[in-house]
């Protein structure tokens, strides 16, 4: 904890605080870590904290025990997440009545409760700490190294994890142009879906003559699925401020806007709190440790609109106006925030920025492939094993990621493809799955990195419904501003309905390259111009299954209704009577020992005989 | 000033002038529907695109909003450019099926038809260009409409789609709307100027002569109040209708050259 009153006011002033803090570190001291991210809070990891604060009042014990709320792990599959010190166990699926056991057997019994710990699935081997899981030891965490660890709620926490270092180290001893040349020297690129090298935005802020300059965080993440930047607002706020205020510098701008969705009240509580915090100790306002150098943020929420995620939508949205992109001949840079030059930034390339300050270009250029340094977050979901968030290297294979961090694909299935890029991405399928994570590798595969959407398909996922999903969400997001977007994608998902409604007719497939082509070539903002991705990458990788539907009237996935049947397997069943009686329209006959029939005419697809028969005997054809 | 190649026939424009405006210079023509010299260019129909020689590669660019900052070469007629404009008007005649306006341009631009079903129809025969929105605003100050809504089921429409108190019955909207969607209806017997589709009304002047309706008095006021000429003489004039203004102005010039006719005869 920071006493009240304290200011820094020189980086020397922040050094010796560091150091005073990790003095004082009792090393016998116990903590407890409960993870309040999104997937744990979800279940309920909130009230866990809670227990085991009231736990620690409790106690009366004279060790110093300290429960922490901490921002996201990742593990979201196996959440809640509780850590132990000394010892870093690793506790998963903790519920509301471990509580009590934990903190006598193992908080203060030191001792480790088996049941609670990580087993793999295929060894069965337990795991008591988190990097002895496969999940944890592929991943790679710079930005997200603070996930887990810190509370979120303590500017101090940050700083003794060496927060601040890299604001310190550039007040103190670098000009604005060696920011941007280390900055540009590390290879690092927005981690907002564009992949723009940051250096060269920044040299192009620095040099526009006009000022005020403003410096933006775009923390809006609209992808559906998606909470990488969610995670990093909510676990580490103060990671992104400090890799603003750097950026402030850079360009010489003296006020900076986080723009958040006002969906994520946590990222926003957390984020504010932060700011409140450097505030106070003088990371930020007037006169930063002394340097000269003043700046200060505000906080904009957005009301949760996709396409306020993109650059200029986000200013117009920041200015007041209808959230609407405007054309872009003429860059932000030059001319972005109330006509001023401006530099927008996704959060986690933000982020990203105080360690390499700290580290160095070249640690950081050594760090993936050629051209796409560093990590990147993606949040993992679909069907893998292991959901969650993860920070991987970049470089490292889509195989590696499906496979040793998600655990591979549940229940026996096949893998069918992996849709990566968010919303306007495309779907990567198992020929490609050594591909690596690159920038300009995942475009050549007709997906792209985006901000770190992996939605894992297996093989019962019908490719043409996941078109048509991304399309209508797309054209549900488009603003409407501009013809080809508003009226191209009505039009391909009207045809897309038309296909998975059986009714597909023949040349529709040749009708969407048509409208795709449109609408790679003349949208007025990026949300148009990506927005074809879905349906053609699919339409690359799975022609055959739009042919199926369209030519045969089937669904090889069997997953839109109408273009498959149930049937009853003869031999598998076993003439129970459940279905009989289940089905609501009485399609099925079938007596004592002998097997049931389902009467197509009478059948209306429900599915309910599939879902009930317990020796599984119905069988979608 | 910098050179801009138009199918390989040059003009120099100043620096930050448009495509749109070499073109013109050029005598060459590239369809516009939601570009209109008065107010400020969104870019948002897309139907003047033209093809930009980058050199190593080419990108599609809106003619009215790119800005010339150097020397470049564009393509109105390149195939790409055509494809991706006539493409354009066939989505939009798909969502304005009845505009005469819009079909005339589209046969100027060789598009015989659309291939498309009508199934966006938020507002019927409107594309939403925006033009309407902007005049209202930018010109006449009253911003009695404006859009609501996003993406297919984007409109242009009054606060709550209610008869808006702030229309002044100008009919700028209509005036520059490019297909035909907005009319000024006159209620004779009402002495009162419609604009539809926004239902808004505005009371009429009549002609102190004839009883036809003039103007909306909402305009009239508005504009002895910013112009700067002698009000009185102005509002006498405006008590007429044109029509009524013009056999006046006739009779008094009759009269005027009639009588110095007589007087030189009596005087002779
Ligand atoms: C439709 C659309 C949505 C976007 N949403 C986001 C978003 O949620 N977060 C983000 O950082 N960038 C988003 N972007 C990208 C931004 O426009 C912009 O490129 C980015 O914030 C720049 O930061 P970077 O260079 O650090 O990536 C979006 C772009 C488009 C076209
Ligand atoms: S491309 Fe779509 S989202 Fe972007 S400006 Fe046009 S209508 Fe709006």
């Amino acid at each position: 904890m920071i006493a009240a009153n304290t200011k820094f006011t020189s980086p020397a002033d922040l050094e010796s605080f560091v150091k005073t803090l990790h003095s004082s570190e009792d090393k016998t001291s116990r903590s407890v870590r409960v993870c309040i991210g999104t997937g744990c809070a979800a279940k309920g990891s909130r009230r866990l904290y809670e227990l085991f604060v009231e736990a620690v009042k409790q106690s009366g014990q004279d060790i110093r025990i300290e429960a922490k709320h901490v921002g996201c792990h990742g593990f979201c599959e196996r959440g809640p997440i509780v850590v132990i010190q000394p010892g870093d166990i690793f506790y998963q699926s903790v519920e509301e009545p471990d509580v009590p056991e934990i903190f006598r057997e193992t908080v203060l019994g030191g001792r480790v409760i088996k049941r609670l710990l990580y087993e793999d699935p295929s060894t069965g081997k337990k795991a008591k700490r988190a990097d002895q899981i496969p999940f944890y030891n592929v991943q790679q965490r710079i930005v997200l190294a603070n996930n887990g660890i810190i509370d979120p709620t303590e500017i101090s926490d940050y700083i003794a994890k060496g927060g601040y270092a890299g604001l310190a180290k550039v007040l103190a001893s670098m000009t604005a142009d060696e920011v941007i040349d280390e900055i540009t020297r590390s290879g690092l690129r927005g981690r907002g879906g564009g992949g723009f090298p940051t250096g060269l935005k920044w040299r192009a802020a620095k040099d526009a003559e006009e000022s005020p300059k403003y410096v933006v965080a775009n923390g809006d993440e609209g992808d559906p699925g998606a909470f990488m930047d969610r995670s990093l607002m909510e676990g580490s706020p103060s990671s992104v401020i400090e890799g603003l205020t750097i950026a402030a510098y850079a360009i010489g701008s003296s006020q900076g806007y986080i723009y958040v969705r006002n969906e994520y009240p946590f990222a926003v509580k957390h984020l504010s709190m932060a700011i409140d915090a450097a505030r106070d100790v003088g990371l930020l306002g007037q006169d930063i440790l002394s340097s000269g150098f003043s700046f200060d943020v505000r906080i904009n929420r957005g009301a949760g609109a996709f396409v306020c995620g993109e650059e200029t939508g986000l200013m117009a949205s920041l200015e007041g106006f209808t959230g609407e992109p405007r054309p872009k001949y003429i860059l932000p840079v030059e001319k972005g925030l109330w006509g001023k030059p401006s530099v927008i930034n996704n959060v986690e390339t933000l982020a990203n920025v105080p360690a390499i300050i700290v580290k160095g270009a070249n640690w950081f250029a050594s760090l993936g492939t050629e051209k796409s340094k560093g990590t990147k977050i993606f949040s993992l979901v679909g069907k893998v094993k292991n959901t969650g968030l993860v920070e991987v290297p970049m470089g490292i294979s889509l195989r590696r990621i499906v496979d040793e961090i998600g655990g591979g694909v549940p229940d026996g299935k096949q893998f069918k493809a992996v849709q990566t890029g968010g919303p306007s991405g495309g779907c990567i399928p198992a020929e490609h799955l050594d591909a690596r994570v690159d920038f300009d590798e995942l475009t050549k595969l007709g997906s792209m990195m985006g901000s770190g959407g992996m939605i894992v398909m297996d093989e019962d996922t019908c490719m043409v419904r996941v078109a048509k999903y991304f399309t209508n969400f797309l054209q549900k997001e488009s603003c409407g501003k501009c013809t080809p977007c508003r009226e191209g994608l009505a039009q391909m998902l009207y045809i897309l309905d038309r296909i998975t409604d059986g009714e597909g007719q023949v040349g529709d497939v040749e009708r969407l390259g048509v409208l795709a082509e449109l609408l790679e070539d003349t949208p007025l903002c990026a949300l148009g111009r990506t927005a074809a991705n879905p349906v053609l990458s699919t339409m690359r990788y799975f022609r055959d299954e739009y042919d199926a539907h369209i030519l045969q009237r089937r669904c090889p996935a069997k997953e839109c209704r109408g273009l498959f049947r149930y049937e009853i397997d003869a031999e598998a069943c076993k003439a129970c009577g459940i279905c009989l009686k289940e089905c609501p329209v009485d399609a099925i006959t079938g007596e004592k020992k002998v097997p049931h029939v389902i009467d197509q005419d009478k059948c209306t697809l429900c599915g309910t005989c599939w879902d009930k028969c317990p020796f599984t005997a119905v069988k979608k054809v | 000033m910098p050179t801009v190649t138009i199918d390989g026939c040059k003009v120099e424009v100043d620096r930050d002038a448009t495509v749109l405006d070499a073109a013109k210079k050029a005598g060459v023509w590239i369809p516009t529907l939601c570009y209109h010299s008065s107010v400020s260019i969104t870019g948002a129909c897309r139907i003047c695109m033209v093809e930009l020689d980058r050199g190593d590669w080419r990108q599609l660019i809106t003619a009215c909003n790119y800005p010339v900052r150097q020397d470049i070469v564009v393509y109105v007629s390149s195939e790409r450019a055509r494809k991706a404009r006539c493409g354009i008007m066939e989505l939009l005649l798909a969502r304005s099926p009845e505009s005469e306006e819009l079909k005339a341009l589209a046969e100027q631009m060789g598009v015989k038809g659309t291939p498309y079903p009508t199934v966006t129809e938020s507002q019927r025969n409107c594309i939403l260009c925006g033009l309407c929105v902007q005049v209202c605003e930018e010109i006449i100050g009253q911003a009695a409409i404006s859009f609501a809504g996003r993406g297919v089921d984007k409109t242009v429409a009054s606060p709550f789609r209610q008869a808006s108190e702030d229309c002044i019955g100008c009919g700028a909207c209509a005036a520059v709307c490019p297909v035909g969607t907005i009319k000024v209806r006159v209620h004779k017997d009402e002495r009162e100027v419609e604009i539809s589709p926004f239902k808004s009304r505005a009371k009429l002047l009549v002609c102190k002569n004839c009883g036809a309706p003039t103007v909306s008095i909402e305009v009239a006021e508005q504009a002895l109040s910013r112009l700067d000429i002698d009000i009185e003489e102005f509002r006498q004039l405006m008590q007429f209708c044109p029509k009524c203004r013009r056999s006046q102005a006739a009779a008094c010039l009759k009269s005027a050259v009639f009588d110095k006719k007589k007087n030189e005869c009596a005087a002779g």
